[in-house]
């Protein structure tokens, strides 16, 4: 395997020394590019309380390209589908070299905060958050209870 | 010259490598070579120095004026009017470009903008780019917004350029890398500098996609001087290159690309208005770019007169669709009407000769052959089928009947390609009559333009049969069509075995019977478009799933 590049060496030494709030990510030891990633749920969210787990690899360009990020954990929302991929402007098209693991991270977390019906992925969940979002929110807390519990 | 890619074109179903050697024939100078090159004065003016009444070349186009004034004009301009078009239709006006022709007319664009903005020209190319080469919206929405437009479109509104640019080599953390090295970096005038080879390898990758590309930390634009001294070439060529190919995305109903195989030319129609007119006619677009590929404007698809767009889409369905029951139909062994032994089709004939009693009878009817004559357009089903009731009793006559017309479509398909191999020895034969007998290039094309009736001729029949069957059997019209069909096919056979002479004395003395055998082509193949139109238009012939 080719050595790892300084810029991903560095990622990983500050997100272990100066960890964000609510997140971690923890390198694979046979893969350094790969990540074990958890998010917990915003306060005042339908997610309070839960913990999300996600998986995040690094691609051979990156930075240049995205990391590829999805969540492992069933959730309910209106931007990540049933394979717990995610819809999200920063992984696609605005994603830039000088964005970051930590930012990526912070923004799936603020997606997390507030769910964006009119740009979805899943697109029966955003119906649902359309038509009777009270609904879909006592779905989203009713989800995170059953899967993303704490262990 | 740029790398075009040709992922977008459409693909020709019946097209193969064959078509090829009609475009040489057409265009005697190898003009592949010098179109790919083109740059704006260098276009080949396809087909000036053949005896043609299809393109007319508009000598005024070269002028200055023109070049300067008009919203996209080029040497070029074709209209059609050959016989496939009927004298009440609006000529189609139309150009052949490549992208980089496009962009030099977007860069006289820019150039006439200048006054407007009094920015320099690679901000208002920026401003272009944002606004996909719209410049009426931009124009509109510039006295709207003004400075925060070009805020919106990165570009730096201080009038200050500090600090734009390449600067030399020195000791750097780059934090795109996180390397400290001995580098040259880059950074526009919000000052985030990274190493050049990050820049490099950031630009290249985003070159493609067709959209303007910012600093990698903030929504400043990088224009194209900055991205040619970056990359220490013209690189830049490449990214006008994606973005003028997205606005020909963008504006698809006047702009398509040639669909032929790894042809890089683009068919500009000039008066999308004119197009109305085409549909209510039932007629159809068909353009020729300047590599002498034909197709219809409409629908992608090669040359289909006298099918509209319609039929032929929905007769290329039905063939995809009755595929497999086709092969059933068209291959399966049959029983002798007589005697019930099975016999194996003979190639493509429907001519059947049972092995075991001799009886002759016709594959498609079943009936005695002896009624049918020696040509297939007497088969007495096909030109009578209302009176013998062949009409869509049960599902397997309809199949069967639909059996019949595909094969005709193929068979002439087949023939017409085999018409195209005969263009390969037609171009010899033309070499043969210079060298053997003298004859002058120019004077030798009469069979260069014959092939071109005999091609037009067959594709005409052939896509006639896609009309007759969505026809109404019992209509006088359809009766004519058919008569039509049969006098144009004769013709075409006819031509095509005079095409067969290899002897140039013997093609220099029967020269009169080429343009006599030639113009009766002609004057065929417009009489079934006309009326295959005619039944179109008044619904004799109407397509249906
Ligand atoms: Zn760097
Ligand atoms: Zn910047
Ligand atoms: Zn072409
Ligand atoms: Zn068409
Ligand atoms: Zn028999
Ligand atoms: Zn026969
Ligand atoms: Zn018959």
């Amino acid at each position: 395997m080719a050595s790892l590049p300084k810029r991903i060496i560095k990622e990983t030494e500050r997100l272990a020394s100066d960890p964000v709030p609510g997140i971690s990510a923890e390198p694979h030891e046979d893969n350094l590019r790969y990540f074990a990633v958890t998010i917990e749920g915003p306060e005042e969210s339908p997610y309070e309380n839960g913990v999300f787990e996600l998986e995040l690899y690094l691609p051979d360009d990156y930075p240049m390209e995205a990391p590829k990020v999805r969540f492992l954990t069933r959730i309910y929302h209106p931007n990540i589908d049933r394979l717990g991929r995610i819809c999200l402007d920063v992984l696609k098209n605005n994603w830039s070299p000088a964005l970051q693991i930590r930012t990526v991270l912070l923004s799936i977390q603020a997606l997390l905060a507030s769910p964006n019906p009119n740009d979805p992925l899943a697109n029966d969940v955003a119906e649902e958050w359309i038509k009777n979002e009270e609904l879909a929110i006592s779905k989203a807390k009713e989800w995170t209870k059953l899967y993303a519990g704490k262990r | 010259m740029t790398d075009l890619e040709s992922d977008d074109s459409l693909l020709l179903e019946f097209e193969d490598d064959d078509s090829e050697s009609i475009s040489n024939i057409d265009a005697p100078t190898d003009s592949k070579a010098t179109h790919l090159d083109s740059d704006f004065a260098n276009i080949p003016p396809h087909n000036v120095d053949t005896d043609d009444s299809e393109f007319d070349i508009d000598e005024s186009q070269f002028s200055e004026d023109d070049l300067e004034d008009d919203y996209l004009v080029f040497p070029i301009k074709k209209t059609t009017k050959d016989l496939l078009d009927e004298d009440s239709l609006p000529s189609l006006k139309y150009e052949c470009l490549t992208t980089q022709e496009i962009f030099d007319s977007m860069k006289r664009r820019v150039h006439h903008l200048q006054p407007v903005f009094s920015l320099p020209p690679q901000d208002i190319l920026i401003l272009m780019q944002r606004y996909d080469w719209n410049e009426e919206r931009l124009l509109e929405e510039w006295t709207e917004k003004m400075d925060n437009l070009l805020i919106e479109s990165g570009l730096n509104t201080s009038g200050e350029s500090d600090g734009r640019g390449v600067k030399n080599g020195k000791e750097f953390f780059c934090p795109i890398c996180c390397e400290e090295i001995l580098t040259e970096t880059f950074s526009l005038e919000c000052g985030h500098e990274y190493c050049i080879d990050c820049y490099r390898h950031y630009i290249k990758d985003r070159l493609n996609h067709g959209k303007i590309i910012t600093c990698m930390d903030c929504s400043l634009a990088l224009k194209n001087e900055d991205i040619d001294q970056i990359m220490g070439g013209a690189s830049s060529v490449k990214l006008m290159d994606s973005s003028i190919k997205s606005f020909i995305r963008k504006h698809s109903n006047s702009y398509k690309w040639c669909p032929y195989t790894d042809c890089k030319c683009i068919i500009h129609l000039k008066d999308t208005l004119s197009l109305q007119e085409y549909s209510r006619l039932h007629a159809s677009r068909f353009v020729t770019c300047s590599m002498g590929h034909s197709f219809c404007f409409g629908c992608g698809f090669e040359i289909h007169a006298p099918a509209d767009c319609r039929v032929t889409d929905q007769w290329v369905k039905k063939a995809r669709l009755e595929c497999e029951n086709l092969n059933w139909v068209l291959s399966h062994t049959k029983e002798c009407p007589r005697c019930s032994v099975n016999i194996e089709k003979n190639g493509g004939c429907n001519h059947m000769v049972c092995s075991s009693c001799r009886h002759e009878f016709c594959w498609i009817c079943g009936g005695d052959w002896a009624p049918h004559g020696s040509s297939f357009y007497q088969c007495a089903i096909y030109k009578n089928e209302d009176k013998n009731k062949l009409v869509a009793d049960t599902p397997k006559k309809t199949l069967r009947r639909y059996a019949f017309f595909y094969k005709m479509f193929t068979e002439h398909e087949v023939s017409a390609k085999l018409d195209w191999k005969l263009g390969e020895t037609v171009g010899f034969k033309v070499k043969g009559l210079q060298e053997k007998i003298g004859v002058s290039w120019i004077e030798g094309q009469f069979l260069t333009e014959s092939l071109k009736t005999l091609n037009e001729g067959r594709t005409a029949l052939k896509w006639s049969f896609a009309v007759a069957y969505y026809s109404d059997p019992s209509h006088n019209l359809t009766k004519i069509f058919i008569d039509n069909q049969g006098l144009l096919s004769n013709a075409v056979e006819s031509l095509s075995e005079l095409l067969q002479i290899k002897s140039p004395e013997v093609i220099m003395k029967r020269r009169t019977e080429f343009y006599n055998k030639a113009g009766y082509v002609k004057n065929r193949t417009k009489a079934l478009l006309e009326c295959g139109r005619d039944l179109l238009r008044k619904g004799i012939s109407k397509a249906r799933e």
